[in-house]
């Protein structure tokens, strides 16, 4: 067994049973401290104030809560690395955070950790139009990067739900998907450089798009996604894409999941390569038609699948009619299609406000998040089905059916105690399910803190080890994101009882 | 230096592991060096064999066929390990476009049995058809290919690996999108040996273009191609893979169009447009034979360089390398790097190989060996990584190889 602690694990793992990870206790940073940072930040950029700390308490997932002891805004690589070279020469834990849209509780503070956030690092630095290359700092809002850029028939590919509101600096360390990614592919392929700052303010250059990509090792890939427990990107270098010159969206309306699923598999078997192929399972289009958020899509119908294609426009119809073929065939009620603009945001609009509408529903909602192969999605579903059927909750499906990739959604009452329990039981057996199936417990949200109790699911201790020791080449005193990622396993014959953690059971 | 195989591993191993012939692909200049080669037939086998070493001290030079094995050996004793024995596809699932091979796997089988359905791996580097997939995984070269799919780093979902010190690990997964922990896979791609021996490896799969169309245009001096073939990468349209290559004869420039018929129609008629250019299209078979050419062509060359600059300096690349007298070049536009071969009688190679580094890394390049003679001091003439990611890089290897049993082939 391998031996795995960290400061941040010093309490009971994050639960949903807990509710909040925070003991309620959130000491104060020394007040030399904060003077520092206020001289390297300017005083209006640190923010110690109990009642502002709450902004920063969690990120997209509420579950887990707790104020930082302070946290810090600075505004360019050196801002940021005078200040982590301050906090960490104090043993003061950093935890980044962007824009706070995460969903698996991945900027959660630790007791110790100070909060630094990319806010003011918004400005983007170079659009190389001739390379096709953008330098971004890491607190650019995703979607203002396609816009800076469109002017010169460019674009920024990953398209995560939360584009308008997430930050490119997250999406580097969530490594963050979208609908689109089946086939344009994950931040992670876009991704050719990075200035970081490293442990105790070190900066490092990492690759670059004019120099020769393995003249080492991947870093800039090993430090994509790796959920601010290795640094803090600064500058971003990322690869554009020319404006597609014509899309085409499809709806098909099925009976079922299951003969959703299996049109997908027809459409991707049959060689066809579409940019995104989404699913809704009944209870979310059921949701959306009850909101104000209504597409006008049958209240019967069990499933609803978008299929998008683009490219050049000329090849783009035979495309759409054969994939309609394949709705067809697998029993699809109707399929529309879109050309225009308006019509396609309508037949997208049950897919990209399933979430709002949920809210109707339930006064919680877990979005859970998992990947399969494409060819067990129609058992998966089945299974998940049976999960919430035996729970007695309702779980609504959303997801890039085109990836494998799930979201089923746990609906719940978070003042309803028993419930809890439910859904954090029901969430473990959908990960197992995913994993028996061959799949993994997190495609695009990452695991934070969130699914750190599931790694086992998927990894065993040499991997682990393994990405602890990467970890420990960039962090070796583990004080960037502690209790992250990593679940702390019990060391057999370790005297230090006190630290010992059993995750998983 | 000799390794005599001691009593302890020839027990440790079935015999089947032993008595292999060097490999006749295997690089001359490590050839001569190679007295043992190990053919271990599964991925415990390869851990027994490398815990062995680290016991002992003895280095391992991980092998696919050897052929494009970077051309230095170790001083100490060592063996090389071929992945020849481990060459069967454990997983395919054409409906999910994904395939699990064993890392000795040739790309030509795993060709053929993709093709079936339909679908291929579109990565295109050197000699592809007889490389092995651990061998293009530990390489990371994509080819040209990847203007149109992307690189190769981005389509492996998974490997089985042993570490220097003999730890087997699964990495990744088999489906498309995962983010479960630190991304230690991505570490693989293009590690060329130096952290751990790759086993297995699942990728990706395409489905097979409908139309593969080649648009070909020629001159006698490559630098009257270098704004044509710059005004297609910056088209709105994405070609497939962008290709020009120079000899003493003349420059080629090759663009590949992939989809449907009506779409190619299309996108070569934007290419035009854009470009302001008539390209000419070649038919099979010729394209065919023209793209292997091109892509093949300096394979057996003793030196040759890969030099790397943002895209749009291509033409000064060109400008610097086309100085050397009887040279190849082979450039991939949209990714900006140039494939030199250079003649190995060149009386002052060094200085020529000093010269070349000096120019291309003050047009904010780099240069590595592909291959070099024996005699050439590799070390010299090429450009190191940062300071910061060499340092990295060193506590990677340390990581998973701890007691440097492994022969990168950097």
């Amino acid at each position: 067994m391998y031996r795995l602690l960290e400061k941040g694990d010093e309490e009971p793992v994050a639960s949903l049973l807990t509710g909040k990870v925070s003991s309620g206790m959130t000491r104060r940073l020394p007040s030399t401290v904060v003077s520092d940072l206020a001289e390297i930040v300017g005083h209006e950029h640190v923010i110690t104030d109990p009642d502002c700390l709450l902004v920063y308490e969690s990120d997209g997932l509420t579950a887990y809560r707790r104020p930082p002891r302070a946290v810090v805004l600075p505004s360019s690589t050196e801002e940021i690395s005078a200040v982590v070279g301050l906090l960490h020469s104090n043993g003061i834990e950093v935890i980044p955070r962007g824009a706070g849209t995460g969903l698996s509780g991945g900027a959660l503070a630790t007791p110790e950790g100070v909060i630094v956030g990319t806010a003011r690092m918004n400005r983007i630095l170079k659009i190389d139009v001739e390379n096709r290359i953008a330098i971004a700092q890491p607190g650019v809002i995703n979607a203002r990067l396609t816009e800076a850029t469109n002017p010169y028939g460019l674009y920024y590919a990953p398209d995560p739900s939360s584009q308008s509101a997430c930050t490119l600096g997250g999406n580097v360390a969530e490594n963050s998907g979208g609908p689109h990614c089946l086939k344009y592919g994950v931040t992670a392929r876009y991704v050719t450089g990075l200035t970081v700052v490293l442990a105790g303010g070190r900066i490092v250059e990492l690759g670059g798009v004019g120099r020769d990509p393995y003249t080492t090792l991947d870093l800039v890939g090993l430090f994509v996604g790796s959920e601010g427990c290795f640094g803090i990107a600064t500058e971003i270098e990322l690869r554009l894409l020319p404006i597609t010159e014509g899309v085409r969206t499809l709806l098909g309306i099925f009976e079922s999941v299951e003969s959703a699923g299996r049109a997908v598999t027809k459409i991707i078997a049959s060689g066809l390569m579409p940019a995104a192929v989404e699913i809704v399972d009944g209870p979310t289009i059921e949701a959306v038609e009850a909101s104000v958020f209504a597409a006008g899509y049958p209240l019967e119908a069990g499933a609803a699948l978008v299929i998008e294609f683009d490219g050049t426009d000329a090849g783009l119809d035979l495309d759409a009619d054969r994939a309609e073929q394949c709705c067809l065939e697998e029993g699809a009620i109707e399929v529309q299609r879109a050309t225009d603009p308006e019509h396609r945001t309508k037949l997208w609009r049950a897919r990209k406000k399933a979430f709002g509408a949920m809210g109707r529903i339930a006064p919680d909602l877990l979005v859970q998040d998992a990947t399969v192969p494409r060819t067990k999605l129609p058992e998966v579903l089945a299974g998940i089905d049976d999960i919430g059927n035996r729970y007695g909750l309702k779980i609504a499906n959303v997801f890039h059916a085109g990836d494998g990739n799930l979201h089923p959604n746990i609906l719940f009452d978070r003042q309803n105690q028993n419930e809890l329990e439910l859904v954090e039981r029901a969430s473990k057996e959908i990960m197992q399910l995913c994993v028996d199936a061959g799949g993994t417990i997190t495609g695009e949200h990452g695991v934070g803190v969130d699914k750190r109790q599931y790694m086992t699911l998927v990894h065993g201790p040499a991997e682990l080890e393994a990405m602890a020791a990467a970890k420990r080449v960039f962090d070796p005193d583990s004080l960037f994101n502690p209790g992250k990622v990593l679940p702390a396993v019990e060391v057999k014959g370790a005297t230090d009882t006190a630290k010992i953690l059993a995750i998983g059971e | 230096m000799r390794v005599d195989l001691t009593d302890s591993l020839s027990g440790l191993l079935p015999g089947e592991a032993f008595g292999h012939p060097v490999p006749s692909s295997l690089w001359a200049a490590l050839r001569t060096g190679v007295e043992t080669v190990v053919a271990p037939g599964s991925a415990e086998e390869v851990a027994t064999l490398l815990k062995w070493a680290s016991e002992m001290g003895v280095r391992v030079v991980p092998i696919g066929t050897g052929a494009h094995t970077y051309p230095r050996y170790p001083r100490d004793p060592f063996l090389v390990l071929t992945t020849s024995r481990l060459n069967e596809i454990q997983h395919y699932e054409p409906a999910d476009l994904t395939m699990t091979a064993s890392a000795g796997a040739s790309i030509r089988d795993l060709s053929t049995a993709t093709a079936i359905h339909g679908q291929w791996l579109p990565f295109d580097p050197p000699d592809v058809p007889n490389r092995t997939l651990g061998g293009l995984v530990a390489t990371g070269l994509s080819g040209p290919l990847w203007a149109g799919y992307g690189q190769l780093r981005n389509h492996v979902l998974g490997a089985t690996i042993v570490c220097g010190d003999g730890r087997a690990l699964r990495l990744g997964g088999k489906v498309v999108k995962n983010v479960a922990g630190f991304d230690i896979l991505k570490l693989m791609v293009g590690s060329r040996g130096e952290l751990a021996v790759i086993t297995s490896v699942t990728v990706r799969l395409f489905p097979l273009p409908v139309v593969d169309r080649l648009l070909v245009l020629e001159a006698t001096d490559v630098s009257e191609l270098v704004s044509t073939a710059l005004a297609v990468a910056t088209a709105p349209i994405m070609p497939a893979s962008i290709i020009l290559s120079a000899t003493s004869d003349g420059g080629r420039l090759l663009v590949r169009l992939h989809g449907a018929r009506v779409s190619v129609e299309a996108d070569q008629k934007s290419l035009e447009k854009h470009t302001g250019v008539s390209l000419e299209v070649r038919n099979t078979p010729e394209a065919e034979s023209l793209l292997v050419q091109e892509r093949d062509s300096g394979i057996n060359t003793e030196l040759a360089v890969r030099v790397w600059a943002l895209p749009s300096r291509i033409g000064m690349l060109l400008d610097v390398l086309k100085q050397v007298p009887g040279v190849r070049l082979n450039a991939d536009v949209y990714g900006g790097s140039v494939r030199a071969y250079l003649p190995v009688n060149l009386s002052d190679i060094e200085s020529i190989l000093a010269g070349l580094q000096k120019d291309i890394e003050e047009l904010g390049g780099t240069i590595r060996a592909l291959r070099i003679p024996a005699e050439v001091n590799a070390s010299s003439y090429f450009t190191k990584p940062l300071v910061d990611e060499r340092e990295l890089a060193a506590g990677l290897r340390r990581a998973f190889d701890p007691h440097a049993v492994l022969w990168g082939t950097q």
